[in-house]
């Protein structure tokens, strides 16, 4: 029982970590810790790694999971035994508690990461007696503690500590932590729930006491408060992994939807290209299923034969070899000049991302001069890729007029009926030619012409935007400044090409 | 039947079994193996090209001693092709024998109603097992002692087919409306699925499966696969060999070398009685390991240094 609680709360923090677990996976999983066993850890994760995660970048959150997870309920199960027999070293040799409780760790320990984490906390508390270069007052008797908090330490019963811990825990409501600078907050309403101001106080006097015994007690005091305070924050670490870890994502990816995306700042950038890929995913798994288009070729002669069976072989039901009509082309047109690039490289990721369902997509950057950067997105990394065409060819002045007779020179001839086109930009044309006529030529050539502006409606057509002459030619304008936008436009973009 | 028990009871007695097959295999790969077979359940295997996903089917059978049934993916393949067909040909002619047979079978019915309950009696006979082509799926299930079903490249085929694929991975059993489910005798296929990773392949299907990812192997593993492959290989050649294979996959080209242009290479050194590594019989057999020209423009460039970091 206890065994299938461990696999259950396991795979609820799969969960929370974005994996995604069926029940009949979770079946899977009980089936192969049945076979498998806890006693190798090592062994036991490369059995899960089977069952559960089921893409390379499951796996990989699935190995940090894996490793946190079980690593923590090692640690758990391992100190309190070393403590316990800690404990017992401590009564022999009196003073040396410290050093007594890591050795008692070491010959009990069975597991060699409880172990580490263990002596590493040890190293730690002797840091500290460094750099607080503390007397050594050496073994001698010890007053008692009078704070509950420090009695229970002093005691050392592991039990009751992580009783008092639990309980402090419950107080706090330690289970609706959101987001992970929350950690702190908790780890220290918990701390102060158990009663931490209380042996604050009692460790500052004894530490002033004249008396010897006294201030042994608030180095004791100390040392243990620190250990307690490690403790706390495990505590809450798994709390969060448990509860919240997800929440806190979900909410700040909530957040970057709706943000403009030329106010996000670079740390997000990562968070924003996973929301842009499972949007895209989304998306690819709407419209998989998009109807196929054939043509009708030559007679398929087994079908019609095994078709015209029930018609005693009088073949009237004619079957034909059906050849699928090529897929429409769709061509991005995307100014990357500093004041669009953040769009841009947004536009272009999704885009990118959709390459599923989505038909062939060539792509072109300007800011002055247009290229053609389908090759670059071909060969590289979408990432990659955005940051080459950003550098090479953003950062010059905007020249719309320029950029769409250089896409007519070049590529005028592949625009077909079955060409959609979308151009990205501001229409900010710096007072320039605007050549609002060679996108008429575009438009009356291709499918759709969709222009998305990432400027505020109310602004366009202020100042030097010429949004007023290209929407004239174009079969659709939209607003489009937000991944939200963006998954609007993409979305009925694929409904349309379908 | 024994055998498979005895080869599937661990982990280390199937890594130990691979490894008699000339199949070196890491823990990971043996363990899915070995909950594939305790668990009855399919394995979908994902990687690079060239890491030996096909391969591990192909030696399990043999491990086995089992029959390999083997089903190519390729875009438009259908139930026809997977499951089962209808012998058109056997029934065109059989209708054709019968229907000089018919006034036989007619003589003596009263009227139209007594005619069609006569007809009825042998209609079906045209679409039972005789008239059945089975095809790869239909004959894993039919196997009496269990087969190696390996379906190859299943990203190839289209979204349809993983559909139709469900019910014999979760049941081991398919239903053919004329005739009914046809379920897998005792002991069901040991199914391996692989995928190049041309497309997400579906949720439905992934749930069905243990999944295992091949990646590169690393250095140590290689090593051991080159000697398996081709024992007599000099051991100094095969440590470098393996060092300039996995110095290339860490630099940027468009085709990165597999485990199998690592041993069509130590191939090929060995014929031309190669010692151990040096910048012109790099240069001059570059192209078994690269498969782009302009890849081996870029790395012909850095073959000294390379050659220079792994024979010091």
């Amino acid at each position: 029982m206890t065994m299938d609680r461990t696999i259950s709360n396991f795979i609820r923090a799969l969960r929370n970590a974005d994996v995604r677990v069926s029940t009949a996976e979770t079946l899977d999983a009980l089936g192969a810790v049945e076979l498998v066993g806890y006693r190798d850890k090592a062994y036991l994760k490369r059995s899960l790694a089977t069952v559960l995660p089921k893409t390379v970048d499951e796996k990989d959150t699935f190995d940090a999971c894996f490793d946190q997870f079980f690593d923590f309920q090692d640690v758990r199960g391992e100190q309190s035994d070393s403590e316990l027999s800690g404990d017992q070293s401590e009564e022999q040799d009196g003073e040396e508690g410290e050093s007594g409780d890591g050795e008692g760790g070491g010959s009990s320990g069975e597991a060699p990461k409880g172990k580490k984490k263990k002596s590493k906390s040890k190293a730690k508390k002797n840091n500290l007696y460094e750099e607080e270069e503390e007397a050594d007052l050496g073994p001698g008797e010890i007053t008692d503690p009078k704070s509950a908090l420090g009695q229970l330490l002093m005691a050392n019963d592991r039990v009751e500590l992580s009783m008092a811990m639990g309980a402090a825990g419950e107080e706090t409501n330690v289970r609706d932590i959101k987001i992970f600078t929350q950690k702190g907050l908790y780890s220290r309403r918990i701390m102060d729930a158990m009663g931490l101001p209380d042996l604050n106080r009692e460790i500052g006097d004894l530490r002033t006491s004249p008396q010897v015994p006294a201030r042994r007690l608030g180095q004791q005091l100390k040392a243990r408060r620190d250990f307690l305070r490690e403790q706390v924050r495990d505590y809450v670490e798994k709390q969060f992994l448990l509860n919240a870890d997800v929440t806190g994502k979900r909410l700040r990816e909530e957040l970057l939807r709706k943000v403009k995306l030329s106010n996000v700042e670079h740390r997000n950038f990562r968070l924003i290209q996973e929301i842009v890929y499972k949007m895209a995913k989304k998306l690819s798994a709407l419209h998989s299923r998009r109807k196929k288009i054939y043509k009708r070729g030559a007679l398929n002669v087994p079908r019609t034969l095994r078709h015209n069976m029930s018609y005693d072989g009088a073949i009237f039901d004619l079957h034909w070899k059906s050849v699928k009509v090529d897929r429409p082309k769709v061509f991005a047109i995307c100014d990357v000049s500093g004041s669009v690039a953040n769009y841009a490289r947004f536009m272009l990721m999704f885009l990118y991302s959709l390459d599923e369902v989505m038909p062939k997509v060539r792509s072109f950057a300007f800011s002055s001069d247009l290229a053609e950067v389908t090759e670059l997105f071909n060969r590289n990394k979408i990432e990659d890729a955005i940051a080459k065409t950003l550098r090479d060819y953003g950062g010059g002045s905007t020249d719309y007029g320029q950029a769409l007779l250089d896409f007519k020179k070049n590529c005028l001839d592949d625009v077909d009926n079955r060409t959609t086109i979308i151009i990205l930009g501001d229409a900010r044309n710096n007072h320039g030619e605007a050549h609002a006529e060679v996108l008429k030529e575009i438009y009356d050539r291709s499918k759709r012409v969709i222009w998305l502006n990432p400027e505020a409606k109310l602004a366009w057509n202020t100042g030097d935007s010429e949004m007023r002459k290209y929407g004239a030619y174009s079969h659709q304008v939209e607003e489009c400044n937000s991944l939200m936008h963006l998954e609007r436009v993409v979305g009925n973009l694929l409904k349309q090409i379908a | 039947m024994g055998d498979i028990e005895k080869i599937a009871a661990s982990v280390a007695s199937l890594q130990e079994s691979f490894e008699a097959h000339n199949y070196i295999c890491s823990d990971q790969i043996a363990t899915a193996v070995f909950l594939a077979y305790q668990l009855r359940k399919p394995i979908l295997i994902e990687g690079p090209p060239g890491v030996g996903k096909t391969e591990l089917a192909k030696t399990a059978a043999e491990m086995f001693a089992l029959p390999l049934i083997r089903l190519q993916c390729y875009e438009g393949l259908d139930e026809s092709k997977a499951i089962y067909e209808w012998k058109y040909g056997k029934q065109l002619l059989y209708t054709q024998v019968l229907k000089e047979a018919l006034d036989e079978v007619l003589q003596g019915a009263k009227g139209f109603t007594e005619s069609v309950k006569r007809l009825h009696e042998f209609g079906d006979i045209f679409f039972s097992e005789e008239f059945l082509e089975p095809r790869p799926l239909l004959k894993a299930l039919k196997e009496e002692n269990g087969c190696v079903l390996l379906i190859d490249e299943i990203d190839k085929a289209d979204n349809e087919f993983e559909s139709l694929l469900l019910e014999i991975l979760s049941d081991y059993q398919v239903s053919i409306p004329e005739i009914g489910t046809v379920k897998a005798l005792a002991e069901p296929p040991m199914v391996f699925l692989t995928s190049n990773n041309t497309r997400e392949i579906s949720d439905a299907l992934k749930r069905r499966c243990l999944h295992l990812y091949i990646p590169f192997p690393d250095a140590d593993i290689e090593q051991r696969i080159v000697a398996a492959r081709i024992p007599e290989i000099p051991p100094e050649l095969q440590r470098q060999l393996v060092a300039f294979i996995h110095e290339l996959r860490t630099m940027d080209l468009k085709k990165q070398p597999a485990i199998s242009e690592t041993i069509d290479w130590a191939r090929t050194l060995v014929l031309l009685h190669a010692e151990a590594l040096d910048p012109k019989l790099v240069t001059d057999t570059l192209n078994v390991i690269l498969k782009f020209q302009e890849d081996i423009e870029n790395v012909t460039t850095e073959v000294s240094s390379i050659t220079a970091r792994i024979t010091k």
